[in-house]
């Protein structure tokens, strides 16, 4: 009968059994039972085996079940469960603090790397309209392709709004620096114009105030939660003034709060910490109708996200209605999604979910650590489970046992990586300049339910293949004392050699990285930068225009006239930050298109000052009307651009001013050296002339913060809206480089835990193979083999994994390295030395780990391992 | 006689009396049977809890057979109360049933 070969579904049975009242049990049960052989002659046995758990799971009804407190939880077995593994991980002390410190550590930076991740993937996710609003650009067709354009044009709004039915809203946006007035002093900030449709689109919600028509008057100022405590502390916002100056207008407008907006997250594209109305713009009237220079955003808000097909199809005859055809011809208006913004501007999200594909890698790496180390501790623990075993424990419960164990660790880890988290998040903040916090993740009880998920999944996921291998322990071996763990040795060797290819792979790159950082910040610029000091000092920082150059002059004139400032000098430019605009130029008698080249202005001092060598020519003479209107000196580049040998006797034109080379100076690098250095022209305005922007001193460096105090007060007798600040030129410069400062870091960061978590490996690796050569070793020691034999013995199985790291890690750097450096006009070769300190420095740690365990290992007493056999 | 029985219920119990003694699968096999639907164990056995509560059905504890695992069925009869009770539905059905006329009735 075939009745015998097949069986119900044990497990539906087994919960029946344990659900349901003992006096129902065998009528439902045999009913079942009877009912599956019954289908499975007429329907086939899947069908009546999915019927039977389907009833079973059915059966499962109040009048069915047990009353509550007659359930049998089996709570006893999960403490005793509980119990043995708080004592085994007491006993071994050791194991334990490195077990739970490497999946901490995995589960820190993971967790880290998932909240910056999350931050970056929810970016401006609190718009409740997000999806439905748009940014209009326009794109302009060239011979060449597409060129997008962001900003738009102020009468945009009105004309849209009229022709579209779809758009529900639509609001400009622009944003202004003014200075804003607090007591006697000035603050730069930026201030949002935008319409009142603004705070109804996003979801920027007012929290005092005027709520529901902030802008009712032409004055009206909406300011955020933050700003209004820091231009009003505790007090009262909402109906006072402010006063902002706007130095590009040269014009004050006082503000009346009407409204302070709610916190915003961090994670928000835009921050609109002042917003006034948008034709408050000082200079609207010029510019309500002007369709010929775009300067602003405008956004619209649909109906519907799907209208924007319609609205994309319109848009061509909507440019011609504007314009006319020809201008049709190579324009065309588009949407940009609102949840594209951010990565449009400003980051990208693409890289977050890379980074979250990372974390899950480091991850994992940090649990198949575990699950090795626990592994190989297994023949410590091999004895207790071949008495359990003889005893009459089931597999099951040996299980059971091993689960727990696992679970009582990653709970420990898992709070411990929490805690790492907590302790390290300004830290981090600060170190990535990034802002993350618990609280951007959710609601506190969401997060409670995925902590516990997460400990029961990386539990579960570490402690089962432990589980099931010692569980299957052979008692009779065991007792006997020939155990051996064998199996999965393939897999465990791979995985340290993975994990030492990553190490080598990150420690080279993180040589290289800052090898080539440490060239960029000390190479030879072609200036000096040591001891430069920029100030801060523009005609912009002063009220009166016509007072500021008078007063400028004066404060220049005192700075010069101390004896610790060698030499000084005022200009538009200085390095880090050199280019004040671009210009086409053409040298006289050349055929071909003129050339784009960067342009600047700077004094007759700055050259000295700046120590930038001339190479051929002379230097712009001080206070000359001629030179300054009819002089430039090329560098190097732009002299090699035009074909110029020398200086003297060459004119360049742009347009059809004629303008005389005095001089070439030789290249100096007035960008990051990401960059090759491109052709500059440089322009001579004097002293006197307002466009200047810094001043430039070669200071004695000793006693250099007294220096900077007696310039302070010199500065605070001026009268300008600004406080005094300046700038170490070459911090300027360092500041050149702060994402790769940040890439380093980062960089850095992960060698520490490859390097952390592949020695780990290692580790839990050296005791396997001791313990599987422990026989042997002993019997070398008792026919007389030196210790230092015996360790070689040990530590030569390992050299064939270093060696595998390294063939595999070291070509990987190299390729990934080589891309990276071409990223770089200047850039450092990549060589041996760094090749060669790497194999020094994993070896070394590989000799560290395994030596340890390898000398401990030949010392001990031979006949405690031979006295069983 | 004045008990509310449902549709299934007194299904069940008819199918009871017609079987003298019956236990949960048979009664499954007789309902597909006669009504040619298919019907779950777990609702004949809550229908046959409710209707041992309401005094119209008695069981015992059966013999055990391999097919069911080796666990026993319960055996389910139904009282003289509960023939009362199905007998005064039907009763009640028929003596309605004559009071319908038997007449044209427009096709819908």
């Amino acid at each position: 009968m075939r009745k015998q070969l097949s069986h119900p579904p044990r497990w539906a049975e087994r919960l029946l059994q344990w659900a349901c009242r003992p006096d129902y049990v065998d009528e439902v049960l045999g009913d079942l039972n009877e009912a599956y052989y019954w289908r499975m002659e007429e329907k086939g046995r899947r069908k009546a085996a999915f019927k039977f758990v389907f009833e079973a799971l059915l059966s499962l009804r109040f009048t069915h079940l047990k009353p509550f407190y007659h359930f049998n939880f089996n709570t006893m077995m999960l403490g005793s469960y509980l119990k043995i593994a708080f004592r085994n991980l007491y006993k071994r002390k050791a194991y334990s603090v490195i077990n739970i410190l490497g999946l901490s550590v995995g589960v820190a930076a993971s967790l880290m790397i998932f909240m910056y991740a999350w931050q970056v993937l929810t970016f401006d996710d609190f718009h409740t309209n997000e999806d439905r609003i748009f940014m209009l650009y326009k794109e302009r067709i060239t011979p060449n392709g597409i060129q997008p354009t962001y900003d738009t044009w102020v009468p945009m709004k009105s004309m849209i709004k009229g022709e579209y039915p779809q758009v529900v809203a639509s609001t400009r946006r622009y944003g202004m620096t003014g200075k804003v007035k607090k007591d006697e002093a000035y603050i730069e900030e930026e201030v949002t114009f935008a319409d009142p449709e603004f705070l109804q689109m996003f979801s920027f919600e007012v929290a005092r105030g005027n709520s529901t028509n902030p802008f009712s008057s032409p004055n009206a100022l909406v300011i955020s939660n933050q700003y209004a405590e820091k231009y009003f502390g505790s007090q009262q916002a909402v109906g006072r003034e402010l006063s902002v100056y706007y130095p590009g207008e040269d014009s004050t407008i006082r503000y009346e709060v009407t409204a302070v907006l709610k916190d915003w997250p961090d994670n928000s594209s835009l921050e609109p910490d002042m917003i006034v109305a948008f034709e408050s713009l000082p200079f609207y009237e010029d510019v309500k109708n002007l369709w010929g220079g775009s300067f602003i955003d405008n956004y619209v808000m649909l109906d519907d996200p799907a209208s924007q097909y319609a609205l994309l199809d319109a848009f061509p005859a909507f440019v011609e209605k504007i314009w006319d055809k020809e201008i049709a011809g190579r324009t065309n208006f588009k949407l940009l999604p609102f949840n594209e913004y951010y990565n449009t501007f400003l980051g990208s999200q693409q890289d977050a979910k890379i980074l979250v594909f990372i974390a899950l890698g480091i991850l994992l790496m940090a649990a198949i650590n575990f699950m090795n180390l626990s592994t190989a501790h297994s023949v410590h623990r091999a004895k207790e489970i071949g008495l359990r075993k003889v005893l009459g424990a089931f597999s099951g419960q040996l299980r059971g046992q091993f689960l727990v164990e696992a679970l009582v660790l990653s709970f420990f880890a898992t709070l411990a990586g929490i805690g790492i988290v907590a302790l390290c998040m300004p830290l981090i903040n600060d170190f990535f300049d990034i802002e993350i916090a618990f609280s951007q993740i959710g609601p506190p009880v969401l997060s409670v339910g995925f902590v516990a998920a997460f400990i029961l999944l990386l539990g579960l996921m570490s402690g089962s293949y432990p589980a099931f291998f010692l569980s299957k322990i052979n008692i009779l071996e065991v007792i006997r004392g020939v155990f051996k763990t064998k199996g999965g040795r393939q897999v465990r060797n791979g995985l340290v050699v993975v994990q030492f290819s990553l190490a080598v792979f990150m420690v080279t790159g993180a040589l290289i990285v800052r090898n080539q950082l440490v060239y960029m910040q000390s190479a030879k610029m072609g200036f000096e930068k040591d001891a430069v000091v920029i100030i801060n000092a523009s005609r912009r920082d002063f009220t009166d225009r016509e007072e500021a150059s008078r007063r400028l002059k004066t404060f220049r004139d005192e700075v010069k006239a101390q004896s610790f400032v060698k030499s000084a000098s005022l200009s538009y430019s200085i390095p880090s930050n050199w280019v004040a605009g671009f210009t086409f130029v053409r040298p006289e008698g050349w055929e071909g298109d003129p050339l784009r080249m960067g342009m600047s202005y700077v004094d007759a001092n700055y050259l000295e000052t700046m120590g930038i060598k001339l190479k051929n020519g002379r230097n712009f003479l001080p206070d000359s009307e001629g030179d300054q209107r009819g002089s430039v000196i090329l560098n190097e580049a732009a002299a090699k651009a035009f074909g110029f040998d020398k200086a003297e006797g060459n004119v360049i034109l742009i347009g059809e001013n004629r303008l005389n080379v005095v001089g070439v100076v030789e290249d100096f690098h007035y960008e990051s050296m990401r960059e090759e250095i491109k052709p500059t022209l440089i322009f001579h305005r004097t002293a006197e002339n307002p466009v200047h922007r810094y001043i430039v001193c070669k200071m004695e460096m000793a006693d250099i913060s007294n220096h900077l105090s007696v310039l302070e007060e010199q500065w605070g007798t001026l009268g300008a809206t600004n406080s005094f600040t300046y700038n170490f030129l070459d911090d300027s410069m360092a500041e050149l480089y702060t994402s790769e400062q940040r890439f380093l870091r980062l960089v850095g960061l992960f060698t520490i835990i490859s390097i952390l978590i592949a020695v780990l490996g290692l580790y839990g690796l050296t005791i396997f193979v001791i313990e599987r050569k422990r026989r042997e070793i002993s019997i070398r020691k008792v026919i007389g083999a030196e210790m230092s034999n015996i360790v070689l013995l040990i530590v030569r199985d390992f050299s064939a994994w270093i060696a595998g790291g390294l063939m595999i890690g070291l070509p990987l750097a190299y390729i990934f390295l080589r891309d990276w450096l071409d990223l770089f006009h200047y850039r450092i070769d990549i060589s041996w030395t760094v090749f060669l300190l790497t194999a020094g420095v994993i070896t070394t740690l590989v000799l560290l780990t395994v030596s340890y365990q390898a000398i401990r290992a030949a010392s001990a007493n031979p006949v405690k391992y031979l006295k069983e056999d | 006689m004045n008990l509310q029985l449902g549709v299934l219920e007194e299904m069940i119990l008819i199918l009871l009396l017609m079987k003298q003694e019956t236990y949960g699968v048979d009664i499954a096999q007789e309902y597909e049977k006669q009504l040619g639907q298919s019907i779950s164990l777990p609702a004949i056995h809550v229908v046959l809890k409710r209707l041992e509560s309401k005094g119209l059905v008695s069981s015992y504890m059966g013999e055990a057979t391999a097919e069911r695992g080796g666990r026993s069925k319960r055996m389910y009869k139904a009282s003289s109360r509960g023939f009362q009770v199905a007998k005064s539905l039907q009763d009640n059905r028929t003596r309605m049933w004559g009071l319908v006329p038997k007449l044209n009735f427009s096709p819908l």
